[in-house]
């Protein structure tokens, strides 16, 4: 057996010229997990066992100008369902370094990013069907705060192919194809979705500092493919918490370690140690097709080999249905199916089997009807 | 504009709301309106709602003007020589009842002492904050309220009386206490008459000290030679009740002792206890398994061979038989008939509680534990004066829930036995700890209670002095020997062959989806798969076509339904749960095929 490298350097370093490679050899095989252990179950355990008690330690501070993010349970299992929208989207943008000491560039970009919509800047809509107009007014002082111009609105609505133009301090626009109020109202959701600057999906933009005094930005929201094509990104420290976004932008094995950090930073923020290697376990398996697939109904679960551990999981007929007409076979290799069939799991001591010889010939035992065992 | 709702429905408008809502109280009290009704001016709808309405919670209050009761000491005085009643000074609108709504805009003082000009009622007594259990708790005012609620809670679990009639009542899981004491350390509310009928809980001596470990964590220890003397002794009555039902076609259950050529008929001896009526005679000592009332009905479903027999339909046994585990005198039958015109019977067997190790105790201040062991009086430790307690109980139970009442009701336990007098313990106004403590030092003990003690078994000094002290103590309801089940063989189900479950069917205990997962995790293969070998069966499988065939054991033949004589028959050995999942998977349409390999 192999010893790794490390091993061999870290037991020369602490036993100098005394270092035997056979007591190490020793040592490694041993702390070795023997074939046959279930390490999925234990994993499972570990995680479950220690989530158990942290349902009622999840504490919530209102009010704070913290951003809040999903913590506790909640978070586990978004994280193990692999969710396609997580409740809370955070980013932490990491700015290279000559921006990263300059507070009013950090402050400048930091504002540059913030999606801002019509919406925000409008004060009131009046939804005319006489007239197949919507009128939007706005507040010439939130306009200016914002720095924007009636024109720099109108400007972003020239490519909807409405009639738009405008008149003191509101804008309207003419649908000549609208025929019914529903028409115009979903044209005025559409309206107000509509960015004026900024990267969409980016709510709120906040400044964080570290005792070395450079500034990294938290963000509600996440953009990680517009916000890593910025220049004054720093992308190699840059991450979002939404691993289904990293798993796309950034590719499988940065989602894998992701999901092994969140799993990690939910369980020590309430104070519960996981050993790593559980966590490496289960992120592995999530993403080992390449997908992140979350541990359920339609992920992992839903998935495995075995007919009658899919079907024991869950919705039952379905899968015995499917199973019967696609012709599949049950290998009786997985726990599930053979403990309902009262078999030797294929774990532990059930994982060895003992064939024996008689006089060194191959055993040729053939089934036949006579053949009872 | 105010909106007036009476009874929840909206039926006009006011301009000037608290005006009205003090309109409708002055009417009230001067009698024009009824007693029941409350008023209340809601400022933050702007509405006055008014409520006559049954199933109000309501509270009485003494009503208060200028900063004085209106229930003055003249008419305390004239109450008390039985001039006055109650109703009396209600008519009067001395005495209100508040909702909870009208209550919300009351200001009510505790004591006549605290009295201001902005109070509006004064409680009629501190005790009356509290509901009915709660008054019954002495000194509560000094304990962690939490405690307080859990006192109530063990309070309402207590054997006692719970009816005077028991004898002749026939109610599920009753339970009578055999000997009951008021308490030493008593609250107004014991005063009331009902409470003198349904007395509960023995005055004991209790010593707070670890004793060789058998009280930790919340357990007590008892003196067993108290209970031999009858501490705490309960009678458990469990009823068995039955019924002569007449079917269509004239045929009838009959109630009686059965004939020898019933199907399902026991052997004699069970039937031992019955006279001739089918009924167990009262005194009768019966055992588990027992009949009490013997029955028997015509067959249930009639078979195709019974069709051709001859004679008279052979009958069915259909007895009731003492429970499993229990056992007892028979104390009681009544005979009485239903409303279809039935025979009815009802038997109430007898069966007397000593106290064992597991039985469920408390004290009135929260503090509820289970036996953790009965110790011989010369084992128990020992003061001074010879004073053996009869319960000990663990001092790490205070800390954490502080609940000061215990300790207070031990020390005034103490002085009202030496002094031979109650105690008063009602929260707010009851005696104060200095009093009972200089009081207990005159009795030439202690002012704090403690007293020098010896261990029973060594008859060495303890090093501390302990807290002795006498104090009522309620035993609860939840006996061990109602509780205690185990299973090694037993009853399965007739479907699946898995072991049945519940108590009342002698089941067994599930080792359930995270239990098996935990042998997994060990690695215990064999273990995992002989704990499950419960229902296990060995079916013959056609190796050619994979399905279930047929096989004679003993000549050692079989055959195949699909492939017929000559097919290869393989036995398999699996659960018969997995069986019927083969069974049921051919009945929606699916075809299992059973492909058996080598056994290894």
């Amino acid at each position: 057996m192999e010893i790794p490298e490390k091993y061999i350097k870290a037991y020369k370093a602490k036993y100098g010229d005394k270092a035997d490679l056979e007591e190490l050899k020793k040592i490694y095989e041993r702390s070795l997990i023997t074939a046959g252990e279930d390490v999925g179950v234990i994993a499972a355990q570990s995680i479950g066992e220690a989530s158990t008690q942290l349902t009622l330690r999840t504490k919530h501070t209102a009010g704070l100008t913290v951003i809040n993010t999903t913590s506790g349970l909640p978070r586990l299992v978004e994280i193990f369902d692999a969710k396609k929208e997580i409740s809370t989207p955070v980013m932490d943008i990491f700015l290279k370094l000559e921006y990263a000491k300059n507070k009013q560039k950090i402050k400048d970009f930091a504002d540059r990013i913030i999606e801002i919509k019509i919406g925000d800047l409008v004060s009131s809509y009046d939804v005319s069907i006489r007239k197949k107009s919507i009128e939007l007014f706005f507040d010439r002082e939130v306009l200016k705060a914002y720095g924007f111009t009636l024109r720099d609105v109108s400007g972003k609505l020239s490519n909807l192919k409405l009639n738009v133009h405008a008149e003191e301090d509101k804008l309207v626009v003419v649908d000549k194809g609208a025929d019914n109020v529903k028409k115009l109202i979903k044209l005025r959701n559409k309206l107000t979705e509509i960015t004026l600057s900024g990267i969409p999906g980016i709510s709120r933009a906040i400044i964080n500092q570290d005792k070395e005094g450079n500034s990294w930005i938290k963000t509600i929201g996440t953009n990680l493919e517009s916000i890593l094509q910025l220049e004054e990104v720093d992308i190699s420290r840059t991450v979002s918490n939404d691993i289904i976004e990293v798993s796309k932008v950034l590719g499988i094995e940065a989602a894998r370690n992701l999901i092994v950090e969140e799993v990690n930073n939910t369980l020590q923020n309430v104070g519960l140690t996981v050993d790593l290697r559980h966590l490496f376990l289960i992120a592995d398996a999530m993403c080992m097709d390449g997908t992140v697939r979350g541990i359920g109904r339609y992920g992992l679960s839903g998935e495995t080999e075995s007919v009658f551990a899919r079907a024991a999981f869950e919705i039952p007929l379905k899968h015995l249905v499917e199973a019967s007409l696609y012709h599949e076979t049950d290998e009786f290799k997985y726990v599930a199916n053979n403990v309902m069939s009262n078999q030797v799991i294929p774990v532990g001591t059930g994982s060895v089997k003992l064939v024996v010889k008689e006089d060194g010939t191959e055993d040729k035992t053939k089934t036949s009807g006579k053949d009872k065992e | 504009m105010t909106f007036v709702f009476v009874n929840g429905r909206l039926v006009g408008q006011t301009d000037d709301g608290p005006k009205l809502a003090k309109a409708l109280i002055i009417d009230r009290r001067a009698g024009k309106l009824p007693k029941g009704l409350n008023v209340r001016f809601r400022e933050e709808t702007d509405s006055v709602m008014v409520n006559a309405d049954s199933g109000r919670l309501v509270r009485a209050l003494i009503v208060v003007k200028n900063g004085k009761p209106m229930v003055t000491k003249e008419d305390i005085n004239l109450l008390e020589g039985n001039h006055l009643t109650w109703d009396d000074l209600v008519a009067a609108g001395k005495i209100e009842y508040l909702d909870a709504d009208e209550e919300e805009d009351a200001y009510v003082a505790l004591t006549e002492k605290e009295l201001t000009d902005r109070h509006t009622h004064l409680e009629i007594s501190p005790l009356s904050v509290f509901g009915t259990q709660a008054s019954l708790l002495p000194f509560i005012n000094h304990s962690n309220p939490h405690r307080n609620v859990t006192a109530v809670k063990s309070v309402q679990q207590g054997v006692g009386i719970y009816s005077n009639n028991y004898l002749i009542r026939m109610d599920n899981d009753s339970m009578i206490a055999v000997d009951q004491q008021v308490p030493v350390v008593k609250t107004k509310m014991y005063e009331n008459d009902a409470f003198k009928t349904h007395v509960f809980g023995q005055n004991i001596v209790v010593a707070v000290v670890s004793y060789l470990g058998y009280n930790m964590d919340d357990a007590i220890i008892i003196n067993k030679s108290s209970v031999d003397r009858g501490l705490f002794r309960a009678m458990f009555f469990r009823p068995y009740k039955i019924e002569e039902t007449k079917y269509i076609g004239g045929q009838s259950d009959y109630i009686k002792v059965p004939d020898k050529d019933v199907i399902g008929y026991r052997s004699e001896d069970s039937y031992k206890f019955l006279d001739e009526d089918g009924i167990a005679y009262p005194s009768a000592k019966v055992e588990s398994g027992d009949v009490l009332i013997g029955r028997v009905s015509p067959p249930r479903f009639v078979s195709s061979i019974d069709k051709f027999r001859l004679g008279v339909q052979k009958q069915v046994e259909s007895s009731v038989e003492c429970r499993t585990g229990e056992s007892g005198i028979v104390d009681n039958v009544f005979l009485t008939s239903t409303a279809d015109g039935n025979k009815y019977v009802s038997l109430k067997v007898r069966q007397e509680r000593r106290v064992e190790i597991g039985d469920k105790f408390g004290s009135r201040s929260g503090q509820k534990g289970v036996v953790g062991m009965l110790l011989d009086e010369e084992d128990m430790p020992f003061t001074y004066s010879g004073i053996i307690p009869d319960l000990i109980f663990s001092p790490y139970s205070l800390p954490t829930r502080m609940s000061m009442a215990y300790l207070l009701e031990l020390l005034g336990g103490k002085v009202g036995a030496l002094g031979g007098r109650y105690v008063d313990g009602t929260p707010f106004s009851g005696e104060d700890e200095e009093s009972m403590r200089k009081e207990l030092n005159s009795y030439g003990f202690r002012e704090n209670g403690v007293e020098t003690m010896y261990n029973g078994i060594t008859g060495e000094e303890m090093k501390t002095k302990i807290f002795v002290g006498d104090m009522a103590y309620i035993r609860l309801k939840h006996f061990v020997s109602n509780k205690i089940q185990w299973r090694a063989r037993g009853p399965i189900q007739l479907l699946t062959r898995q072991p049945t479950e519940g108590k009342s069917k002698s089941g067994g205990l599930r080792l359930g989806e995270m239990e098996k997962d935990c042998f997994v995790a060990y690695g215990a293969a064999m273990s995992l798969k002989e704990r499950f070998d419960s229902d296990k069966i060995s079916i013959p499988v056609c190796s050619k076509c994979g399905m279930i065939a047929v096989y004679n054991v003993k000549k050692k033949t079989g055959y195949c339904q699909l492939d017929g004589e000559d097919a290869p028959i393989k036995l398999i050995e699996v659960s018969a749960s997995f069986k019927i999942l083969l069974d049921e998977l051919k009945s929606v349409g699916i075809y299992p095929k059973v492909v058996v390999g080598r056994k290894v």
